[in-house]
């Protein structure tokens, strides 16, 4: 199973590479006018944060990399294998559906998302889809009819 | 002063027979939510927020708090059914409760969780009644070094509090922060990070970031443990109110615990379970009989939940009057209100006062009406502890599709949501709280705001910062606040 430290560590260097980025766009920024008299860029406050944030992910890297933990000696990021699956598949499910939503339509997405999500989790019992779906169908009836939000 | 014509005006609006239903919905979703493992007050109210979009200001923060006050008080449910909190500040009421539960006085222990819980928050009502005009009178005379003080206060408690680590909360809050650059420069008009999408020159917004942050976080965290099974017996579910007598007995541990969850509530950043834990400890601390607590007895349930249902008030005081909430439920309290196009702040006890009235007595009415709804509906609110996770996680997640959605008919607003969710879930398997997280994004304009005028008005001096005796008192607060612990360790050797 993949341990806090390594997944801790590739995190950090990911948050790194984003600070370097964001610093870099924000090097960018065309200011129409400097502030009167403090002349603070528009830059000054995203680069000041993002090496704040860098800092801060510098010495979670280094707490990782010499003690071997942040107070989650031995943790691992997922409990067992199937957690994992069940976790990531949902992701896929919740990305999946966005996409059907926005390029085939609501409908679609209503009637998939209830039992991809259930696939995702493992879960087998016709019964819950049936319930699953029965809610997503008193919820769209809601929105649409009651708050006349134009879903469909 | 009491301004007699606008609280007469805001008991006509609490009194609206709609206002009314919406207030014991508001209740009973709470309630429901509370008592569902893994979603707390910050989800309940997040899932709420899109309905408010269509409702005028009073009823839609009647719903909203009661759905906070409930949440809170829900959480002590299945603590102490289950031994699973509900809510993160159940969990200290958990070690009491389950065990009175488990030597069948089931009943006794939601009879005190529900009487502690009323209590504490009618306390905090006053307390919110009495401190926050007095705040925001002050609060007008505020400038920007002054909110910069209070915001570096804010965001410095939370990041303590939030987790093990504190560069890991420093991390989260600072990456909370440069997230609200995005957009346009309030300033100067700068594009920032807008990366040619006109969807961005507003920054990402408040509302579905919140959303995502917390409900789809949980979402996919729930999905994990989607086949756990959860079974508890129903045998010991009549409450059993406690007799003035016994509450008399505990009126110290009462009374204090109440105080406690008030103040916590204040600071800005705390949240209810910070509130709980302190307020156990401390009665705990201070028992003659420390040894017999987190065995089962009364005073280890009274205390936390007393406190953590008076964070509620106390959270509403820094959120009301200065914008700056007080905790992550609070935050996105915050959300409702600009949902609403009112600003948190001094100016909104000026500008709302029917509002600030109808928030004050509702507060009351709600832990009131909280009292019968629990004695009635407790029993077979309880059997919701069974409804499977399978059906909670595809159900919010829907929910906080289209709830998103129908704020704005934006699918970018969806999108951001998606995108916090997905950062959320990240970092909290990766041992991250997500509440620096919150409180920075909501921090984050007000922080840079009061940053670079504060340094305009000083000529760019950062020594200027500390030239306000306001200031100075809240720093030399945060500091205390930082230095108390190890200080009174190192005294008690």
């Amino acid at each position: 199973m993949l341990t806090q430290r390594t997944a801790n560590l590739i995190f950090v260097l990911f948050i790194m590479l984003a600070c370097g980025y964001f610093a870099w766009v924000a090097e960018g920024f065309i200011t129409s006018g400097l502030l009167a008299s403090s002349g603070l860029p528009s830059k000054f406050f995203p680069q000041l944060l993002l090496s704040l944030t860098a800092i801060c992910a510098v010495i979670v890297g280094v707490l990782y990399l010499h003690r071997g933990d942040a107070g989650d000696a031995g943790e691992t990021v997922f409990e067992n294998g199937a957690e994992a699956r069940r976790g990531l598949l949902m992701l896929v499910v919740a990305i999946a559906c966005y996409f059907i939503w926005r390029e085939i339509g609501f409908l679609t997405m209503a009637i998939l998302i209830g039992p991809a999500s259930l696939l995702a989790m493992g879960i087998s019992k016709p019964m819950m889809y049936f319930v699953v779906l029965m809610i997503t169908a008193v919820v769209t009836t809601v929105f649409t009819y009651g708050l006349r939000i134009q879903l469909i | 002063m009491i301004d007699v014509s606008a609280l007469v005006s805001a008991i006509g609006l609490l009194m609206d027979p709609f206002t009314l239903t919406l207030l014991v919905f508001g209740i009973v979703v709470g309630l429901v939510i509370g008592i569902l493992p893994g979603l707390g007050p910050p989800i309940a109210i997040a899932l709420a927020l899109p309905f408010t979009f269509y409702m005028d200001a009073v009823p839609s923060m009647v719903l909203l708090l009661g759905i906070y006050s409930a949440a809170i008080y829900g959480g002590s449910i299945s603590a102490i059914a289950v031994g699973i909190p509900g809510t993160g500040a159940a969990i200290a009421t958990v070690l009491d409760g389950h065990n009175m539960f488990k030597s069948g006085n089931g009943g006794e222990a939601l009879g005190f969780s529900l009487t502690g819980s009323i209590i504490g928050g009618l306390f905090s009502a006053v307390c919110l009644m009495l401190i926050a005009p007095l705040l925001a009178d002050l609060a007008v005379k505020f400038g920007p070094r002054e909110y910069l003080a209070i915001s570096v206060f804010g965001l410095i408690v939370v990041v303590r509090v939030a987790g093990k680590s504190l560069s890991k909360g420093l991390l989260m809050g600072g990456l909370g922060i440069f997230l609200t650059t995005w957009g346009l420069d309030e300033l100067n008009g700068t594009e920032r990070y807008t990366f040619g999408s006109y969807y961005l020159y507003e920054g990402l917004p408040l509302v579905p970031f919140l959303v995502g942050l917390f409900a789809m976080s949980e979402v996919l965290i729930g999905a994990e443990r989607a086949t756990r099974k959860v079974d508890f017996s129903t045998e010991s579910l009549s409450v059993k109110l406690p007799g003035f007598k016994t509450l008399l007995r505990m009126k110290d541990v009462i009374m204090r615990s109440s105080l406690i969850g008030t103040i916590i509530g204040i600071i800005p950043g705390e949240g209810a379970a910070v509130g709980a834990f302190f307020a156990y400890s401390e009665a705990k601390r201070r028992s003659k009989e420390p040894e017999k607590y987190g065995t089962g007895i009364p005073e280890g349930i009274v205390a936390p939940e007393t406190a953590n249902n008076a964070t509620v008030g106390g959270a509403l005081v820094p959120t009301l009057t200065l914008g700056v909430p007080g905790s992550p439920a609070a935050a996105v309290l915050l959300g409702a209100l600009l949902i609403q196009g009112l600003t948190p702040g001094p100016k909104l006890f000026s500008e709302e006062p029917e509002l600030m009235y109808a928030i004050f007595l509702g507060l009351f009415l709600i832990n009131i009406l909280m009292m019968f709804i629990g004695l009635v509906a407790i029993r077979f609110a309880a059997q919701l502890i069974r409804v499977p996770t399978a059906i909670i996680v595809p159900t919010v997640l829907f929910l906080s599709f289209v709830g998103i959605y129908s704020v704005s008919n934006s699918f970018f607003n969806v999108g951001v949501m998606l995108g916090a969710g997905i950062l959320g879930y990240v970092v909290r398997k990766l041992g991250y709280s997500i509440a620096p997280l919150s409180i920075g994004f909501v921090l984050g304009p007000i922080l840079e705001n009061s940053l670079r005028q504060s340094l305009t008005i000083a000529d760019g001096s950062f020594a200027e910062f500390f030239n306000t005796p306001i200031g100075i008192i809240i720093y030399v607060a945060l500091a205390l606040t930082i230095l108390w612990g190890p200080l009174m360790a190192r005294l008690r050797g």
